[in-house]
């Protein structure tokens, strides 16, 4: 009996010893690298438990990441131009896909089938490179217009209409601002603009070629300028702040409107820290003359790594996270806005929401993706600073935009991305 | 004859032993500070962005120092770094000197007040910069409500967004924290200094002025020089501070050379020419390094003759 135990156990070891280079015995681990914090990691915890349930070859471990943008992506340059295989998936921010792609770090995702037709059109456009799909959309946010019920009856459909009712909403007492939005010198400011631009009918890249200095750019950057020193509807101190302080002057009453993604939502429903609980609804972004309401494009896609030793597991985890049950379950904990259309004609998802589904997917229509190139963050930091110049009035805005325009083409032509001269046109 | 042979003989051996001994020190300085400054040099003379692979890693000589020449903003943002140390150190000399007369005088509970004015030096800089932010921040913040109260301003100023006024912050955060350091370094100068000399210039009938114009001064000269070097070389590094305070804004009229390379580097992965700029900083302290240390290597041996 002991003996047979004893040829057992060396047996045992020999196997293990064996195959301990390729173990077939136990599960494939997928890292997955995850800054979620709160609820909605719970959500996250709880749904990969799901899926490991269902899955028991596969084994998903989170890895904690940053929670800022910047550092996320720095760490992930760092691993992935170290040709690391692990992380095997990687949660993008909208503007990262391209960057990624033409790098080679992340695989395209055509060859497992996803089916692209069931997501919302711009969302697909804005993962898409060189017509191959990198990534799948996770969530959607949408820059939006976030307006008082109890001062208006209904959100303004042009700027016009937002300056006059902002001007009036301003006599009222404890309303300080008329119109908050993010004007630091960051990648919000430029969300905002893009909904400004889009309002005038302009774009910031027409293929490889830079087109912000046109007429459209011109009056919209006026707008934006008229609406601070002008009209004095935007406090000048909106060129410091970011989404929370934006968030903290609405949520405390005291601004008619404020142009922000839909995280404050849930945050300013609750009526133990908001004062505008049950006091405000959400609308598409004013049109301006020649062009159309704009919502710029936020939120989280899915990809995976390119060294990934497991690429059919980790596809199998991110087609998991990205079904509808899963969606349905993001928007009702945590209010994150699912990327298939199809969801918001659903009766379940109207009774989690508080903003109604219909409302959500009229702004998501107007939806526009910021300029899809692996350049992106780079053209981005010139447009901030001559954005910035122009707002804090160091420069004119028909100036500031010329030399943005002249910098983010040469940056296109050195990267061999360009199709335009470098001087400005017109 | 036989005797300065064996003397060259043990000169040599000694002489070997030194090198011996010195070798590891040597080897150390090699590997940590001439190894990344010399593969730095290398990067900076490549087209390298990690942005970009696609273009891969070609060598193109000085083009990138050609690039930077031509950029504005590195004008600029080299003169933001020159201004800031220049109207820093300025004020944390003049300041720290009062401050250090006043903490070599006795006076009860001077061990307290010498500990209390090192406060800020000992709190992190990017603590002591939110601080700062959040006094200047806003239109009701702080700084504004004291100041319009005061009947100093008309109405509140939103500091951070004007290129001028976004200096003041920066400049006095930057002088309440390292004050105290100078003042600190020129204290122990002046302890140093033989009371006897006061002694015998009072006797000669020379006034507090003059003791201090010909007496403290001359004397103290080598502890500012010690100063000065630290300050000037830290204050042309400067980069936290101005990260968390203006983050180099509004738009780029607060960027120190420091911040335009950390974000050539880091933030846009321009391996090349973010090397190339940090060769360009690395080559401006070093010559104001070496300019200082002549000078300060005058004043000491004149000091000892």
């Amino acid at each position: 009996m002991g003996d047979r135990c004893a040829r057992l156990a060396l047996a045992t070891l020999l196997a293990v010893g064996a195959c301990s280079g390729a173990s077939t015995t136990g599960p494939i681990v997928i890292t997955f690298p995850i800054s979620a914090l709160g609820a909605e990691g719970q959500v996250l915890v709880r749904q990969l438990a799901r899926f490991m349930a269902e899955n028991p070859g596969i084994k998903v471990e989170q890895r904690v990441t940053p929670d800022a943008a910047d550092q996320k992506h720095q760490l992930y340059v760092q691993w992935l131009n170290a040709g690391a295989s692990d992380p095997d998936i990687l949660q993008l921010d909208v503007i990262w896909t391209p960057e990624f792609a033409a790098a080679g770090w992340i695989l395209p995702l055509d060859e497992f089938r996803p089916d692209t037709a069931d997501f919302f059109p711009s969302t697909i456009a804005a993962n898409r490179w060189q017509d191959s799909l990198y990534a799948l959309p996770w969530f959607i946010d949408v820059g939006m217009l976030y307006w008082r019920t109890d001062l208006m009856t209904e959100p303004p459909a042009t700027f016009e209409d937002l300056v006059r009712e902002a001007r009036r909403a301003k006599q009222q007492p404890g309303i300080r601002y008329g119109f908050v939005w993010q004007g630091a010198r960051y990648e919000g400011l430029i969300t905002t603009f893009l909904e400004y631009l889009g309002a005038y009918g302009g774009r910031i890249l027409d293929g490889g070629r830079v087109v912000v200095s046109s007429d459209a750019g011109r009056r919209a950057l006026t707008e934006m300028l008229d609406e601070i020193y002008g009209d004095g509807i935007v406090p000048s101190a909106v060129l410091t702040w970011h989404e929370e302080e934006t968030r903290f002057a609405f949520q405390n009453g005291e601004s008619a409107y404020m142009r922000n993604w839909p995280y404050p939502v849930p945050l300013m429903q609750d009526s133990s820290k908001s004062r505008v609980a049950g006091k405000f609804s959400v609308a598409p972004m004013p049109a301006g003359p020649g062009g159309s309401h704009t919502a710029a494009i936020g939120g989280a896609q899915l990809a995976i790594n390119r060294r990934t030793e497991h690429p059919e597991a980790a596809w199998a985890v991110i087609d998991y996270l990205t079904r509808p049950e899963q969606m349905r379950e993001r928007a009702r904990v945590v209010g994150q806005f699912p990327t298939r259309p199809r969801l918001y004609d659903d009766p379940d998802l109207a009774s989690g929401l508080i903003i109604p589904p219909a409302t959500i997917r009229q702004i998501i229509d107007f939806a526009v993706p910021r300029p899809v190139t692996p350049v992106y963050t780079q053209l981005s930091e010139i447009l901030q600073i001559h954005l910035h110049r122009a707002l804090t009035r160091q420069t004119g805005p028909a100036t500031a935009l010329a030399q943005a325009q002249t910098e983010m083409q040469r940056l296109l032509n050195r990267a061999g991305l360009g199709t335009g001269e470098p001087v400005a046109r017109r | 004859m036989l005797g300065a042979d064996r003397r060259s003989g043990i000169e040599q051996q000694e002489a070997r032993l030194a090198w011996r001994l010195i070798l590891p020190a040597f080897v150390t300085i090699l590997l940590v500070a001439l190894f990344p400054l010399l593969w730095t040099l290398w990067e900076s003379l490549h087209l390298h962005d990690l942005r970009m692979p696609w273009l891969g890693k070609p060598f193109i000589g000085g083009d990138n120092y050609i690039e930077a020449f031509r950029d504005p903003r590195f004008w600029s943002s080299l003169g933001h770094t020159g201004f800031f140390a220049v109207t820093s150190v300025g004020l944390e000399l003049i300041i720290g000197l009062g401050l250090a007369l006043a903490l070599n005088r006795a006076f009860r509970g001077r061990g307290l007040v010498r500990a209390a004015v090192l406060i800020p030096w000992a709190i992190p800089t990017v603590v002591s910069a939110l601080l700062w932010r959040f006094m200047f921040e806003g239109e009701s913040g702080i700084v504004n409500t004291v100041l319009v109260s005061l009947g100093v301003l008309r109405e509140p100023v939103v500091w951070f967004i004007q290129p001028v006024a976004a200096w003041v912050p920066v400049i006095l955060a930057d002088v309440w924290k390292t004050t105290p350091f100078v003042a600190l370094l020129l204290l122990a100068g002046l302890q140093n200094i033989d009371a006897s000399l006061y002694e015998a210039a009072r006797i000669d009938g020379a006034s507090a002025w003059r003791q201090f114009r010909h007496v403290t001064l001359p004397l103290l000269k080598p502890a500012i020089l010690v100063a000065l070097i630290f300050r000037t070389l830290d204050a042309f590094r400067v980069f936290d501070l101005i990260y968390a305070l203006t983050g180099g804004g509004p738009g780029t009229s607060t960027e120190p050379i420091a911040l335009y390379t950390f974000n050539a580097l880091l933030q846009n992965l321009q391996f090349g020419y973010g090397s190339a700029l940090s060769i360009i900083v690395f080559v401006v302290t070093f010559s104001l390094a070496i300019l200082y240390i002549r000078f300060l290597g005058a004043e000491l041996t004149g000091a000892k003759r």
